[in-house]
């Protein structure tokens, strides 16, 4: 799979998972805290994204 | 916060277990991930752990990661190795098999090498997290 997107989003789904389970407990919680943080790394991802755009290299 | 795993200040950190089992645990956790969450005996955190890191690492694999050898000549070199080393016998019976040979012409060659970076970084956190819940310090 050649899309830079879908990784992103594995990415993001994964690691928010491993950072939920180890600083969070009670499931309404982590719940709450890993939609947050999966939100926060694909949004800021994109958004760095577009700010190195115009960089030449 | 009662949703918060650290246990309260002025509570007291008391041990869960003895030195052995503590370090047992540790290293447990360092060779497999959510093993020493799994001696601990906290089931929903072992699992989620060793599904998420083995799956970080097996998919930086199969998107044409690179398993550095353990090279310890240039830093950068060294710090790759290390990073990658944390998953445990993750990359040692991978690396001792002959996978990870690593394709850099692949379009994802980068991401395949980010993702088994980040598995192994990740199960070093995990490892001081099995360390503090036996210690007391977490739930």
């Amino acid at each position: 799979m050649k899309y830079h997107i879908f990784w992103l989003v594995v990415f993001s789904f994964l690691v928010s998972l491993v950072f939920t389970f180890l600083t969070k407990y009670g499931a309404r919680e982590r719940i709450r805290y890993f939609l947050y943080l999966f939100a926060c790394f694909v949004f800021f991802s994109i958004l760095a994204g577009w700010l190195m755009y115009p960089f030449p290299f | 916060m009662a949703d918060n795993l650290t246990v309260q200040e002025g509570q007291g950190a008391v041990p869960i277990a003895g030195p052995a089992k503590i370090f047992g645990a540790c290293v447990a956790a360092a060779l497999v991930p959510g093993l020493g969450h799994a001696a601990l005996q906290k089931w929903d955190r072992a699992l989620v752990f060793l599904g998420s890191i083995g799956l970080m690492f097996v998919l930086g694999l199969s998107l044409q990661g690179r398993l550095f050898d353990p090279d310890f000549s240039e830093f950068f070199a060294a710090l790759k190795f290390l990073a990658e080393a944390g998953s445990g016998l993750l990359y040692w019976i991978c690396w001792l098999g002959g996978m990870g040979a690593g394709m850099p012409t692949a379009y994802t060659y980068d991401y395949g090498n980010l993702f088994i970076y980040v598995a192994g970084l990740l199960n070093m956190l995990v490892v001081v997290d099995v360390f503090d819940i036996a210690m007391g310090r977490k739930r």
